[in-house]
């Protein structure tokens, strides 16, 4: 078997050790005998290579860097990127990027930013003096189906762990939310909600990274990125994830979070 | 109590604005004023051994009086140096000081790491004698990057010198490009007679320093044989600060430092004022030569004998925890604090360079996540630990992350299982297990290296040495 990743600009947008997110899914495949490519879906990636990809993944960019996304993300390669999240290729999207894939980011000096339209959201950033997001997140996953296949595969309820930072704000519309928070700002502090689920996109303020502390999250792309492109149900080997309990159940303790 | 004074400072400086001609005097008196309770209140603090003092003092005696800032600097008789950059300020300015004081000036310098606003007032107030009075030739100021714009409003610095910009602590920070606007702008207030001295090698550093009208020196490397093989992924500013287009490199030196030129734009690297390979180096690693090079310039234009500089350079003991050496147990210990991506990549590098000699087999790294190391430690992911494990030996973690960063390190390996595994880790949340143990596996023909975060490096210090720094 082999699975293939897109990695969406990862010399702009990769702001946090976002490239964590990459390197577990990598591993997680290498470890099980799943061969891997990665495919930078960056300005010399044309919509072919679009097309090919099993999983997708994109993390944070800095201002300037994000302005260079969004001039080279438009037209043919915009279409076929919201063609194949409609289609359900798995994908995860952190930090900022889940404001690219709303309708529009207004930040806090300047134009508003159009967005892809891919989630029914939009952010704002409530004005310079207003403070950043900043800790330690927890969410329990509550959307469907993802919440239920993880919570299958684990046996428990599924807590998500990250790290947010983000001075925008993020107001859902239609789409789902990803998880509900246990600790945290979440997408916007008020409403208790944390990202969003749409098709088999994940899209989160949280990172940390994200994957190697939720290795579940990282498991159910695979296994979805397999599905599909064998149309067959896959169940994956197990790996010894018994530093990543250790890692979690520690921090959750340090915040003082039954787990 | 500190009410009262107030008050009466207050009194005494709206007189001072009506008699004009009583001005300087009053102006000493509340200078002294502020200068005397800042003593007792460093005094009390160590007296209570609370800390050293480093601090607190300045907070203090800057409340009493906002202008003592201006006032303190004004004394130093040869000029203020102001050394700023993500990575190696403490090195450069202990160095720096170091030859200064070998060519017999009196310097002072802040040395604690004290390096926001409160920390420069105190280290001017520790200089000073009861009525705020300094005898010193040169002030020698690391200044933290975002705060040099609020520094120069009080400060007119003879030197400016610029390390370089690394993405660090954005959980505190902005962007690169924003915090060298902010530089531009603040120097641009001084007028021409500072002079600046910057890393050529650094793209958003040359290309600030080609719009300063001020007299600008570049320093940089000029030895390609040091070239890396591929740009880390740990890297920022590979897009031409003037027009946004990727750059060229003909090769990079460390994170985003090399030679380089823009295919889009008129933007090219300005010539180095120093030629590297005529020089020695202080310490270990390819960052501490850009450090010597840096201090080197900078005393070569104040007029300094070269020889001096060279010996100097040679003679060079480490400031705390940077590439500092210490015996314990007959073993010999190298500490490399490594607090960023770009610093724990040329540590590895560092590292690598000795264990590929057979002269080290055990490395001790420590993640704490406190507010001096940054509460995100996320940073972990964009060092590239693989090249850490690649060479193999016991690799020992610890710290407030310790899982964090076993986690890190197991993912920098392509097969999971015991066997397979190119190194040896060991997990030992306590401290003080976790160096006995690295101690335990260190032979006395090799030498032991610890990587901490900034806390992280203290409390390694404290345990090795007994003491306490802050």
């Amino acid at each position: 078997m082999d699975i293939k990743i897109g990695w969406l600009y990862p010399k702009l947008m990769s702001t946090y050790g976002d490239r964590g997110n990459v390197i577990c899914i990598e591993k997680r495949c290498q470890w099980r005998d799943i061969n891997v490519t990665i495919i930078p879906l960056d300005q010399n990636a044309n919509t072919d290579q679009f097309r090919e990809v099993d999983i997708i993944v994109g993390g944070g960019a800095q201002d300037r860097q994000q302005e260079l996304v969004m001039r080279d993300l438009k037209g043919a390669k915009a279409d076929v990127f919201k063609e194949i999240i409609e289609n359900g290729i798995p994908g995860v999207f952190t930090c900022g990027s889940p404001q690219l894939l709303g309708h529009y980011y207004e930040p806090a000096l300047g134009q508003k930013i159009e967005g892809l339209g891919i989630l029914d959201l939009v952010s704002k950033h409530p004005g310079i003096n207003a403070p950043r997001c900043i800790g330690n997140v927890v969410f329990e996953l509550t959307a469907s189906p993802l919440a239920e296949d993880i919570k299958f595969m684990i046996g428990e309820k599924p807590m998500v762990i990250g790290f947010e930072n983000h001075g925008g704000r993020t107001y859902l519309q239609s789409v789902q939310p990803l998880g509900k928070v246990i600790k945290g700002y979440g997408n916007n502090g008020e409403d208790g909600w944390e990202g969003a689920f749409y098709q088999n996109a994940i899209a989160t303020y949280a990172h940390g990274p994200l994957l190697p502390k939720n290795p579940f999250i990282a498991d159910w792309l695979i296994q979805k990125a397999l599905q599909n492109k064998y149309q067959d149900t896959v169940s994956l080997a197990k790996i010894d994830d018994s530093l990543v309990i250790q890692a979690r159940e520690s921090l959750l303790k340090k915040l003082a979070i039954d787990s | 109590m500190k009410k009262t004074v107030n008050c009466v400072i207050d009194y005494i400086y709206w007189e001072s604005e009506i008699v004009s001609e009583k001005m300087e005097l009053l102006q000493r008196l509340r200078l002294g004023l502020a200068v005397a309770i800042a003593k007792v209140v460093t005094g009390v603090v160590r007296g209570l051994k609370i800390g050293a003092g480093s601090v607190l003092p300045g907070e203090i005696a800057s409340r009493l009086y906002p202008g003592l800032l201006s006032l303190l600097s004004r004394q130093i008789k040869q000029g203020i140096i102001l050394v700023v950059g993500t990575n190696g300020k403490t090195t450069t300015s202990l160095l720096l000081c170091t030859i200064l004081e070998n060519q017999g000036y009196k310097v002072i310098h802040n040395e604690t790491g004290a390096n926001l606003i409160n920390g420069l007032i105190t280290t001017f107030l520790s200089a000073s004698n009861l009525v705020g009075k300094i005898n010193a030739d040169y002030a020698i100021l690391e200044v933290d990057e975002n705060v040099l714009p609020l520094v120069l409003k009080d400060c007119f610095p003879r030197y400016i010198l610029g390390l370089n910009l690394f993405r660090d602590q954005l959980d505190r920070y902005g962007e690169v490009d924003t915090i060298s606007h902010r530089w531009e702008n603040a120097i641009n207030t001084l007028g021409e007679s500072t002079t600046i001295i910057l890393n050529g090698d650094d793209p958003t550093l040359c290309y600030l320093g080609q719009r300063l009208p001020n007299k600008v020196l570049f320093f940089g490397l000029n030895e390609r044989n040091l070239y890396l093989e591929e740009i880390p992924h740990a890297v920022d500013s590979i897009y031409c600060p003037k027009c946004g287009h990727s750059l060229d490199y003909e090769g990079v030196y460390l994170s985003h430092l090399g030679d380089y030129n823009c295919p889009s734009c008129d933007f090219t690297k300005s010539n180095l004022d120093i030629n590297s390979s005529e020089w020695p180096q202080i310490l270990i690693g390819v960052y501490n030569k850009y450090n010597t090079l840096a201090a080197g310039l900078l005393a070569l234009d104040i007029g300094i004998n070269k020889d001096v500089i060279y010996e100097t350079v040679k003679e060079f003991k480490a400031a705390f925890g940077r590439a500092e050496e210490l015996t314990i147990d007959g073993k010999h210990i190298r500490i490399l604090l490594s607090k960023n991506p770009v610093g724990m990549n040329e540590t590895i590098r560092a590292v690598n360079d000795i264990k590929a000699q057979g002269k080290s087999s055990t490395t001790l790294m420590i993640l704490n996540d406190r507010i001096p190391d940054g509460t995100d430690v996320s940073w972990i992911w964009d060092v590239d630990t693989e090249n850490l494990v690649s060479l193999g030996g016991n690799i020992i973690v610890s710290g407030d992350r310790t899982f964090d960063m076993a986690l890190r390190l197991r993912y920098s390996q392509d097969k999971i299982t015991e066997g397979d595994s190119y190194f040896n880790l060991i997990i030992e949340p306590d401290l003080s297990k976790a160096i006995k143990t690295a101690l335990e596996k260190t032979s006395t023909q090799e030498t032991l290296h610890i990587v901490p975060t900034y806390s992280a490096m203290l409390e390694v210090r404290q345990i090795l040495t007994g003491k306490a720094i802050n």
